[in-house]
């Protein structure tokens, strides 16, 4: 099979698409700066304006669950990642390339399997 | 490599073993994996092999580090018996992320490709985070974790940077290739980037063997790292780097000689006069033993920078001579640590009078540290100062011998305060195990000083 | 065109690494630092490397920047508890970067590292097939023992991390 040929100009839609994204919120949010009615007072300058008053300070510590989860997500999405290559190549590197992967996989997946057996994931 | 995969597998069985109700079973099971490993390591004993494209090569030199370092590991678990004792339910991650590490140290010694060196460098240095954290209460070793982990990062950084300017260079990273690049004279355009490529891996590299002036963060880590660890740091690591660095510098960068060797011979000088006089004015032990490992890197580096028939020898039995008196030095003071609160000096005032087993042991140790002649120790340095006098760098042996001088004072002085003070506690509990542990050493490092010939022509 | 692209892409990347640097408040660090993520991969573009690209975004904007989030907030850094460092750290600090800068520029400097060749070229090289193929056949080794590596941290994750049974969860 020929192989398509690949620039960075086929980037240049995505780079245009960027752009038209940034530039309409930089747009959307000078225009309501500009047009929209000005009020200021001590109530409406707010964080929250929702009529509660606010209580103690955002960087409240939070719980090490959400931590371990975000941790171990890391972990497995680099994984996936070295999953790409081989499936482009799925044909060309046959069983043995199976094989190999089964090995990385397996290695991976027993930590899993320790991680699940562990109670980490387990929200209580 | 099948040492390697073994170690991965078993690894991986031993950390589903912690799942059992009892934790009795660990310690055997992981004594008993390091054996097969140790075994198996000999089948590739004079069958020098190349692994999956050059990426590893199994060669003698290989074979007989990794014995080192796997004797080492099985030198230092027995120690570890106050963790069962205490339930710590962590237990088998603590085994299974030594025997991880173990891959990458294995990995660090038999690489033909520079990938490989770093990913055994990064296998063993993120291992060795986590567990100078392992204690998670101490404040102490949260700290020791978090500067080890700031500053080997770094150093790591600067590491890779010089592999890709190498890599950059040279144009491959086979350790064959870069060294017939730099052996090759006419490819002058590229070599101020090679150069400074080898400038970056020593300074890498000497971070992670504790060298000075990248020592800062030994003493540091060292003490608040709890024991267990520290000596796995201090052997383990060390023979790990300081025989990849030895492989590096002769195997990799040979061509450069002339442009790398007075950097060495400034990094050993430096290293040799800080780490010894730096333990001469500690107060606490366990601190004392560190900046002794950084003076012990320094001997060993007096190795690498002659190279001929003896240095890989003199590497060779300095790494198992030290890492065996130090394992007993650091069994002894966990032992006594334990049960005394504390690492100062004082804490072994008259441990001759209330255990004179942890005492001789620690003498044996101490002695073979400061190279006392029928201990491994003095043989260690008899062979690393041969070679080195053989390569005709006879002023460095001069400063060496001047600072082992040195030593023997910070060295004397625990045994002076076991011998000579009075005893200011109980007697120090010690299991059979641990017993049994201390006396095979005293009596490896006597026969190590005594028959240096067994040991000293594996090469 | 491209020049001019390369240029702008260095601009960004080095302003918003050293606004890394220089913010006094981390999560605007943070934030320049995904700046410098997608510049980088700007250049992994430019140099026809799309997957490195792709993956660049995906793992380090992505994945790891919402670690170091979780770190920020971990730490509670509010503005009271900021410390100083003295300036004689910060002097030395110069001086040790300024002498490894002038070390560098002037050992490199000299280097010609040459054009690229014609005849040897392949613009495809870095594509996600190429890269494949060779980190499945010359790279196999480093790659199934990238996974020990990633046990090391799954299991130094789980042992430093785990809270023990009773302990609060922050």
């Amino acid at each position: 099979m020929e192989q398509a040929i690949y620039t960075p100009y086929d980037y240049l839609p995505i780079i245009v698409q960027f752009l038209a994204a940034a530039g309409f919120v930089a747009f959307a949010m000078g225009v309501t700066h500009l047009i929209g009615p000005k009020r200021h007072s001590k109530v409406k300058d707010e964080a929250w304006e929702c009529g509660i008053p606010t209580v103690g300070n955002a960087r409240t510590p939070i719980s090490y669950k959400y931590f371990m989860t975000a941790i171990l997500f890391v972990i497995f999405d680099i994984e996936i990642i070295f999953m790409y290559p081989w499936a482009v190549n799925f044909k060309v590197l046959g069983t043995e390339g199976f094989l190999q992967m089964i090995t990385f996989m397996g290695l991976l997946m027993a930590g899993f399997v320790y991680v699940i057996k562990k109670g980490i994931l387990k929200w209580e | 490599m099948t040492s390697i995969i073994l170690l991965s597998v078993f690894g991986i069985i031993n950390l589903f073993l912690g799942f059992l109700k009892s934790n009795k079973i660990l310690l055997p099971a992981v004594i008993i994996f390091l054996a097969i490993v140790f075994g198996v390591n000999f089948l590739d004993w004079n069958n020098p092999q190349s692994h999956f494209n050059n990426m590893l090569t199994i060669d003698n030199f290989a074979v007989a580090f990794s014995a080192v370092m796997v004797l080492s590991l099985a030198l230092i678990l027995p120690f570890s018996r106050s963790y069962i004792n205490s339930g710590n339910p962590h237990l088998a991650e603590f085994y299974s992320i030594l025997m991880f590490s173990l891959v990458g140290a294995i990995m660090m010694v038999s690489y033909e490709n520079i990938i490989m060196l770093f990913l055994g460098i990064e296998i063993l240095s993120i291992a060795m985070y986590v567990m100078a954290g392992s204690h998670k209460k101490e404040l102490r070793s949260n700290e020791a974790a978090l500067k080890y982990l700031l500053m080997g990062s770094f150093a790591t950084g600067i590491l890779l940077f010089g592999f890709a300017l190498i890599y950059g260079a040279s144009g491959s990273f086979n350790i064959a290739e870069i060294a017939s690049f730099s052996s090759n004279t006419t490819a002058t355009d590229l070599l101020p980037m090679m150069e400074i490529g080898v400038l970056l891996v020593l300074v890498g590299i000497c971070f992670k063997i504790g060298a000075a002036p990248f020592h800062f963060w030994t003493p540091d880590v060292y003490e608040g790292t709890p024991t267990l660890f520290t000596t796995y740091m201090s052997t383990v690591v060390k023979t790990a780097g300081i025989a990849a660095f030895y492989k590096l510098v002769w195997a990799v960068f040979p061509g450069l000689n002339e442009f790398w060797y007075p950097t060495l011979v400034a990094i050993t000088v430096l290293t040799l006069v800080i780490g010894n006089i730096g333990a001469a004015i500690q107060t606490s032990f366990k601190r004392m033993m560190a900046y002794s490992s950084i003076a012990h890197a320094g001997y060993l580096l007096i190795a690498l920078t002659s190279f001929n028939d003896y240095s890989e020898n003199a590497v060779l039995f300095y790494a198992l001579s030290y890492t065996v008196a130090t394992v007993a030095a650091f069994g002894v003071l966990k032992l006594v640590s334990d049960q005394r609160e504390g690492e100062t000096y004082e804490m072994f005032n008259g441990l001759g009078r209330t255990n004179p087993l942890l005492a001789f042991a620690m003498t044996v140790a101490m002695c073979s540290l400061a190279s006392i002649p029928l201990t491994g120790g003095f043989f260690a340095k008899f062979f690393i100062f041969g070679s080195a006098i053989e390569a005709g760098a006879v002023w460095l042996v001069v400063v060496a011998i001047l600072m082992s001088a040195v030593s023997i004072y910070y060295y004397f002085r625990v045994v002076m305060a076991m011998y000579m003070k009075e005893p200011v506690g109980e007697k120090v509990a010690v299991d059979g195990f641990a017993a049994f542990m201390l006396i095979f050493l005293s009596i490896f490092t006597f026969i190590m000083g005594i028959f240096p010939g067994w040991f000293n022509n594996w090469l | 065109m491209i020049q001019n692209v390369f240029y702008f892409l260095c601009f960004l990347t080095l302003i918003s690494g050293s606004m890394v640097v220089f913010s006094r408040n981390p999560v605007y660090s943070v934030l320049f630092l995904i700046l410098t993520f997608f510049s980088i991969s700007g250049h992994y573009i430019l140099l026809n490397a799309q997957f490195l690209a792709a993956v660049n975004i995906i793992v380090y904007a992505g994945a790891i920047m919402v670690l170091f989030l979780f770190v920020i907030m971990f730490l509670n850094l509010n503005k009271e508890n900021e410390t100083h460092k003295s300036n004689l750290s910060k002097f030395a600090a110069v001086i040790a970067g300024g002498i490894l800068l002038v070390i560098m520029v002037a050992a490199l400097k000299d280097v010609d590292a040459g054009t690229y060749k014609a005849e040897g070229f392949d613009s495809q090289i870095g594509m996600v097939q190429n890269l494949g193929m060779v980190l499945f056949k010359n790279y196999l080794l480093p790659f199934e023992l990238a996974s020990v590596l990633f046990l090391v941290a799954m299991a130094g994750a789980v042992m430093l991390g785990k809270k023990e049974t009773g302990e609060r969860h922050f």
